[in-house]
């Protein structure tokens, strides 16, 4: 067998980061690669360099046996390499027709000879057996459909070598499979993939070797046949597993959120959701699945008096807040760690000492009598935020865009948490971050609410659902399908209701 | 025909109203092909200046600064038209535009700065160095002024449809039409009869170039990577689109429009630069860009607009009169739209002020000569305002993009 990619001592540093010390790493052809590892362990960075983005500043690069010299993506392509973004790199407003064939000619002004390309595209789609319609807008597709657009994209460019950035992180287990089933069909006419991720069991499922990465250093390449998943996971944090969360019930008998035949208005022709009821006690995690747009958010968003609601009753504690403001709503005790924490947690280029009055901007706690604010009193409750976080960052005044992802996402739940709520709704609380920013979130997660607080959890990681709440729901196209005990779901259970397979 | 009417009802609905009043001999005006052909005159800078504004924002630059390079197509148009005759002062207009878009391009591309600051740069820029280079290239002129050129002589010549409208000599079939003076026909006849007559061959070249426009931009791959561009920036980087290049030749081509339209107005208009002289046609070219949602027979729709209603403020003031009647039904129609999607206040609202513009038409016989001059901008806000269709900008307009840069 001949080796597809051969990187010998690859050195990339940014200032104050070795991103990447001399990598070495030898892929076969025709083979799927793993490529492991925590957040930050420069995964990315490596493939960047590979892909031609970014220049490495030591080691050579070896294609096919060929020594190579990438100064843009472009050099990569026409080496046969082609990667597949974790965040799509599709834009809305163009045509699959057009997304695909994006760059192929030259920017010329001869006309764009749509209806060949058009053949060529459903060619591969027959080839691969992956159905895409050319003349659908981008922003009409679904996640899955995206991922094949990007697939086919760099098939299309005549790809020996697909490089996956976290392929999976978007996807529900049932489209995984399907996924992994196109990958296994283009593994065996010839194309090489590598394939990024953090999720271990995926990792050993489809790969044939698995390489793992730590702060910059590539640990070692191992056989997918022979590793157990502990040693991996070992091999990536380089200590001990944190211990998966134990379950006890503790919830008490008061309610901390009742919500009765909730249904939101009319926009764009549909209801979000319709007809939502459940309650959550004192003490107790109520989980929410769904598939994305599938009106866990609207909902959420509504609770907290941002969406706006046609008929129902939101009732926190032993009060009913539909017509609160979403400021009285925050004051009457609930709090919200939204999905995406860099639009809508933090202001990015604010130092961390006034991202913590956010949320609390018009309380009585950062407001003097004559409505200054208590900037005293914001620093010091930042350090606390930042002490009982583990938020590693040099002080109070770093802005929040300093801080990797990790600490950022730990940074506001720390600021939800520490303001003391009753209620408190956590949206994709471990979205995108490391394995030990992740344990440390839901230990303080648990702990909160051993103290008594009422969580409302929506996320799109099964594995935290089942292992945090006490109670899961899952909702489908906006109503609730079904409720389960965690203790006998597995995501497959929660994927075949998440997609409507079960009813 | 009926799905036609449906999606176009804004643009049909007004003409069809527009034709009904003409048909008052007071208001004969509203439709005449001197009105039309004045009306594509006034336009075609305006929607000039849309175009570049669109070459610009699909690429991801906002280009506020299509005024100061329009004011930069004035000055060279008229400098080189001078020297050495009308077509070249086109080419100088084009390339003293282009000129200033390349310095918003380094300025917003290569810094990073703030579009719009740095739009503003341009526009306070333009307006210092034209002085400057007036000063100094017709300082040993007798008219010599900082505010002035010397008056241009020559022409580019006009143009107007053989048969149809009575070019070289022969029969003019709208003509004939609009004489008869049946309703309906002959006021559409005055519409074909003025956007095909007497057109300067520069107004032809500018109409040419909005097909043009549309082509370049959805036919060729060359168009497909300027608009990728504007949509997601990494995208096309990652398929090897290059990303600065087409941001530049987009700023580029979106000065060289602007500087068309300045070109255009020194030369069609007044045969002369003179300070002040684009009066914020660049401005109004953005607007007619959003209200176009960034297409380009949309941008030549909304500067039609605003030209139809300038050219009737210089034609006649009992034709703006009628202009009343036509903006209360048109508030009408829009109230019911509201109503039926059960929008009660905004309904409201235009109800009022319809009945409002329907009692000033009734008791009034002319429109005060102050209101008069504010017409067209009066005209283009309340259409505006009430054409509420669903715009759709280029996704990353406006945002910095840095090279090499992810997610």
């Amino acid at each position: 067998m001949t080796l597809a990619i051969d990187l010998s001592n690859i050195s990339k540093s940014f200032p104050g980061v070795k991103a990447n010390d001399e990598i070495n790493l030898k892929i076969q052809e025709g083979t799927i690669h793993a490529i492991v590892g925590e957040n930050g362990a420069g995964k990315s960075t490596l493939m960047k360099i590979l892909y031609g983005m970014l220049k490495q500043d030591f080691g050579s690069i070896k294609i096919f046996d060929s020594e190579v010299n990438f100064s843009s993506p472009k050099d990569a392509i026409s080496e046969g390499i082609g990667m597949v973004h974790q965040h799509f790199m599709l834009a809305d407003n163009l045509s699959v027709l057009e997304s695909i064939i994006l760059g192929m000619d030259k920017a010329s002004l001869k006309i764009l000879n749509k209806s060949k390309y058009k053949d060529e595209i459903n060619e591969i789609t027959e080839k691969y057996s992956m159905p895409l319609n050319t003349q659908s807008m981008i922003d009409e597709l679904g996640v899955g459909e995206k991922q094949r657009v990007e697939i086919i994209k760099v098939l299309f460019r005549g790809a020996k070598i697909l490089i996956l950035d976290e392929p999976t992180a978007v996807l529900v287990p049932q489209e995984v499979s399907e996924l992994f089933n196109n990958l296994k069909n283009l593994k065996d006419s010839g194309v090489t993939i590598i394939f990024i991720s953090h999720k271990l069991d995926e990792v050993l499922e489809i790969a044939d070797e698995i390489s793992v990465m730590r702060g910059g250093k590539h640990i070692d390449t191992v056989d997918a046949s022979t590793v157990s998943k502990t040693d991996l996971a070992e091999m990536m944090i380089g200590q001990n597993l944190p211990t998966p969360p134990k379950r006890e019930k503790n919830s008490k008998q008061d309610k901390s959120l009742t919500i009765k035949n909730l249904t939101a208005e009319i926009d764009k022709g549909r209801r979000a959701f319709e007809n939502i009821n459940f309650s959550i006690n004192q003490g107790e995690v109520v989980g929410i699945a769904g598939v994305e747009g599938n009106g866990q958010r609207e909902l959420a968003e509504s609770i907290l008096g941002v969406y706006p609601i046609e008929s129902g009753e939101i009732i926190l504690g032993e009060k009913t807040i539909n017509d609160l403001s979403t400021r009285d709503r925050r004051e009457s005790g609930l709090s919200f760690i939204p999905e995406d924490r860099q639009s809508q947690g933090l202001l990015m280029d604010v130092s961390l000492s006034e991202n913590v009055i956010l949320g609390k901007q018009s309380s009585n706690k950062y407001k003097s009598r004559y409505s200054n604010i208590k900037f005293n009193e914001a620093s010091k409750n930042s350090n606390t935020v930042i002490e009982n976080f583990d938020v590693r960052t040099p002080g109070n005044n770093t802005l929040a865009l300093a801080l990797s992802g990790g600490n950022q996402q730990k940074f506001v739940v720390g600021r939800e948490i520490e303001n003391k709520p009753s209620l408190l709704i956590a949206s994709q609380p471990t979205r995108g971050i490391d394995i030990g920013a992740q344990s440390l979130i839901w230990n303080k997660l648990r702990d909160a609410r051993d103290d008594g607080l009422g969580v409302l959890l929506i996320s799109a990681d099964l594995d935290e659902l089942i292992g945090l709440s006490d109670r899961i729901y899952v909702i489908y196209e906006g109503s609730f399908v079904k409720e389960l005990d965690p203790e006998n779901a597995t995501p497959e259970i929660l994927g075949s209701y998440m997609t409507g397979l079960k009813t | 025909m009926i799905n036609f009417v449906k999606k176009h009802y804004l643009i049909i609905l007004p003409i069809v109203f527009i034709v009904l009043i003409a048909q008052m001999d007071k208001y004969d005006q509203l439709t005449t092909s001197g009105t039309f052909g004045a009306a594509i005159r006034l336009a075609i800078p305006i929607c000039l200046a849309g175009l570049g504004g669109m070459f610009s924002e699909r690429t991801g630059i906002v280009n506020i600064g299509l005024e100061g390079m329009m004011i930069m197509g004035t000055w060279f148009g008229a400098w080189a038209a001078w020297l050495y005759g009308p077509w070249y002062g086109i080419l100088a207009g084009i390339l003293g535009g282009a000129l200033f878009g390349l310095i918003h391009a380094v300025g917003t591309v290569t810094f990073q700065v703030d579009h719009i600051v740095s739009g503003v740069a341009i526009n306070i820029l333009a307006a210092g160095v034209a002085r400057f280079l007036n000063v100094v290239a017709y300082a040993d002129q007798p008219t010599q002024s900082s505010t002035q050129s010397p008056r241009i002589d020559g022409d580019v010549g006009d143009f107007t449809l053989p048969y149809l409208s009575g070019g070289a000599d022969t029969p003019s079939l709208f003509g004939y039409l609009q004489d008869l003076n049946y309703p309906f026909i002959s006021d559409i006849a005055g519409l074909l009869l003025g956007a095909t007559s007497n057109l300067s061959y520069i107004s032809v070249f500018a109409l040419v170039l909005i097909p043009v426009a549309a082509w370049v931009l959805w036919s060729t791959p060359f168009g497909l990577q300027m608009r990728s561009v504007g949509e997601l920036p990494t995208g096309s980087e990652s398929l090897g689109v290059n990303v600065y290049l087409m941001k530049y030749i987009g700023v580029m081509i979106s000065g060289g429009f602007a500087g068309l339209a300045g070109a255009y107005l020194v030369l069609e208009s007044s045969g002369i630069y003179r300070e002040g002289q684009t009066a914020g046609r660049g401005f109004i070219g953005l607007a007619s860009m959003i209200f176009g949602n960034y297409r380009p027979f949309g941008i030549f729709m909304g500067s039609g607009l605003f030209g139809y209603a300038d050219a009737l403020q210089l034609r006649s003031d009992d034709a703006v009169h009628g202009l009343l009647i036509l903006i209360s039904l048109i508030l009408f129609i829009f109230a019911i739209k509201q109503l039926i999607e059960k929008k009660y206040i905004n309904s409201s609202i235009s109800i009022a002020l319809s009945i409002g513009f329907l009692v000033w038409f009734l008791n009034s016989e002319t429109v005060p000569s102050e209101f008069v001059y504010f017409t067209p901008h009066l005209t283009t806000l309340i259409v505006l305002s009430s054409a509420s269709q669903k715009l759709r900008m280029p996704q990353k307009v406006g945002q910095p993009y840095r090279k090499g840069e992810l997610n």
